[in-house]
């Protein structure tokens, strides 16, 4: 058994680094440093001397990453971005999960390959996360922008709550609009002229 | 229906034709349909350009050549029929090594050879005294700021690689980095060293084009692969960067422009500076902001193959790569000129360096002779 792979994730965004974190150690890789300051960022993976470094790919510090294949120096060993050439869709998976991978010279591309299917699969789960918590967000927003709007309409024509309520869906069907943007303008008129 | 290109760049002033297109609707004009993506490194627009989430992109010509040669992590041919202009760069650095090389410059500090020249003895000092080495920022391993940063410290006969550490660091942090002494210059593009000026963390000791008369910058960079496929769309994309270029270079549209792009500096950029960046209004008083010698004019956006090979030549003083004909000739393919527009002539001079003698396509092996023996000394 070939000894544990020392792996780096550079990412902005905790949560999402905690989250590939976890995916990595599920799958038995227990050497895995989160870097969130970029910020002398050649000096921590020098002291690091990862095998793996994954990356953000929002991170300006990509573009530090990309010396590094040729910075003898500063990095023990040169390293290369991780590109499969027997695998065209890998580039345009992670790519599409917004994420890269470099490795040392001479990994071979077995062991890295299932470690870039866990980043990119948690990178697309985290999307997804983010995505559904935004909807939402944005479903209780419109909830509360409906409540207050229906209470607007209410008080103004003295109505009861159905009416209210089915005198703004007619009004949203009519303009095709959806109820949360008839709500929203409600509001905004009372605040206009009240 | 024309199709949507997806265009990448990289915000900084010199994304400007390609802001042009899209603000003065010369889309429109050109039957152009275009999506303008911001984009946080030039590893990014590499590889999204590579793998086809871009139809083109704002790229650093020398990053250009080296995907098409093979040297830059991934192989792909690339081809640039047309720059988005020349020159922007500047050095900028710390208060303590501008006033050091005050100290020791024998002649005028704008004149690049006095500055190397006084670097190199500081240089030698700190070895003595067993001082880490200066650290210089650039921005990409394949750019014009890494060999103007490497000209510039072999006319001080200055090893690059083993009197100074020369690191990569985004434009973004640069200001920051050289305030907390961890670099103690760089060679960035506009608008970051006024950004840097601004921010009170340093001095700007010399423009690009004191190194390198009208230096090659960045290029409207598409996949050989996709432009032979989509003439169509690649030709207008290229008369519209042209048209883009008339409008810029026309001095009625000047307050549009600097309005433009103060507005797509992507951070926070006065106009002012901006005006100076561009060299208008020519102010007495506009030093040490002064103007880079940013050019959009229709004689900048030639993709002139002798540039191409200026670059793969620099490639080859920087160690990135071998000199071959065979290489040589692949570089200057990438600056294919454009087909369906009119034959871009060829200038006959390449970029001009203020130490080097004249490039001469004809001769490379000699001019990069000449290179090192101007070089480091050791």
């Amino acid at each position: 058994m070939s000894r544990d792979l020392r792996i780096a994730v550079i990412d902005k965004n905790p949560l999402r680094a905690a989250i590939l974190e976890e995916g990595l150690r599920a799958a038995g890789h227990m050497s895995v440093t989160h870097i969130d300051d970029t910020a002398d960022l050649l000096d921590r993976i020098h002291a690091i001397d990862p095998d793996v470094i994954l990356i953000d790919l929002e991170s300006p510090s990509r573009d530090v990453l990309e010396q590094m294949f040729k910075m003898s120096r500063s990095v023990a060993r040169p390293i290369a971005m991780f590109v499969d050439r027997s695998d065209a869709g890998m580039i345009d998976a992670a790519i599409d999960a917004g994420v890269s991978a470099y490795i040392v010279d001479g990994l071979r591309s077995d062991r890295v390959k299932p470690i870039l299917d866990t980043t990119i699969s948690r990178f697309n789960a985290f999307a997804k996360l983010k995505k559904e918590l935004e909807t939402a967000k944005s479903q209780l927003e419109d909830r509360k922008a409906i409540d207050r709007a229906k209470a607007l309409v209410m008080r103004a024509k003295s109505i009861p709550e159905e009416r209210a309520y089915a005198l703004m869906r007619q009004v949203a069907m009519n303009e095709g609009k959806k109820i949360a943007e008839v709500a929203r303008s409600i509001i905004t008129a009372a605040e206009l002229l009240g | 229906m024309t199709q949507r290109l997806r265009i990448g760049y990289v915000p900084l002033t010199d994304a400007a034709l390609l802001h042009v297109v899209k603000a003065q609707n010369l889309t429109a004009e050109y039957g152009l349909d275009i999506e303008l993506i911001a984009e946080s490194s030039w590893a990014n627009i590499r590889d999204k350009l590579v793998a086809g989430h871009f139809d083109a992109a704002h790229m650093l010509a020398p990053a250009a050549i080296a995907v098409s040669l093979g040297i830059g992590q991934i192989e792909a041919p690339l081809m640039a029929p047309v720059a988005l202009g020349l020159n922007g760069n500047a050095f900028t650095v710390s208060k303590a090594l501008f006033e050091a090389l005050l100290r020791e410059a024998e002649g005028d500090m704008s004149d690049p050879r006095v500055t190397a020249r006084a670097l190199a003895r500081i240089v030698a000092r700190r070895r003595e005294k067993a001082e880490p080495p200066l650290t210089f920022g650039h921005v990409f391993p394949f750019s014009s700021h890494h060999y103007q940063l490497r000209l510039w410290l072999r006319a001080g006969h200055i090893d690059p690689d083993e009197d100074v550490r020369l690191v990569v660091v985004p434009p973004p942090f640069m200001a920051e980095t050289l305030r907390k002494g961890q670099l103690d210059g760089f060679c960035v593009g506009a608008p970051w060293n006024s950004v840097a000026v601004a921010a009170g963390a340093g001095i700007i000791l010399h423009q690009g084009t004191d190194i390198v008369q009208d230096c090659p910058e960045k290029v409207l960079a598409f996949r050989t692969e996709w432009a032979r496929s989509h003439k169509e769309e690649a030709g207008s994309l290229v008369e519209a960067i042209g048209g883009a270029s008339r409008w810029a270079s026309s001095p009625s549209n000047r307050n549009a422009l600097v309005t433009l792009l103060t507005a797509t500096a992507g951070q926070d950029v006065p106009a002012a500076t901006i005006e100076r960046i561009l060299g208008y209004p020519a102010s007495p008083s506009a030093s040490p902001l002064v103007a880079t010698g940013l050019r959009f004019d229709e004689e900048a956006i030639k993709a002139s193959p002798i540039q191409a090979l200026w670059l793969y030549t620099q490639m080859v003083a920087a160690g990135q790569i071998a000199y071959s004909d065979a290489f040589a000739e692949a570089a200057a393919a990438v600056y294919e000129p454009d087909s369906s527009g009119p034959p871009i002539p060829d200038t006959a001079a390449g970029p001009a360096v203020f130490d080097t003698p004249a490039f001469s396509a004809n001769d490379i092996p000699s001019y990069l002779a000449s290179l090192k023996a101007t070089g480091p000394s050791r």
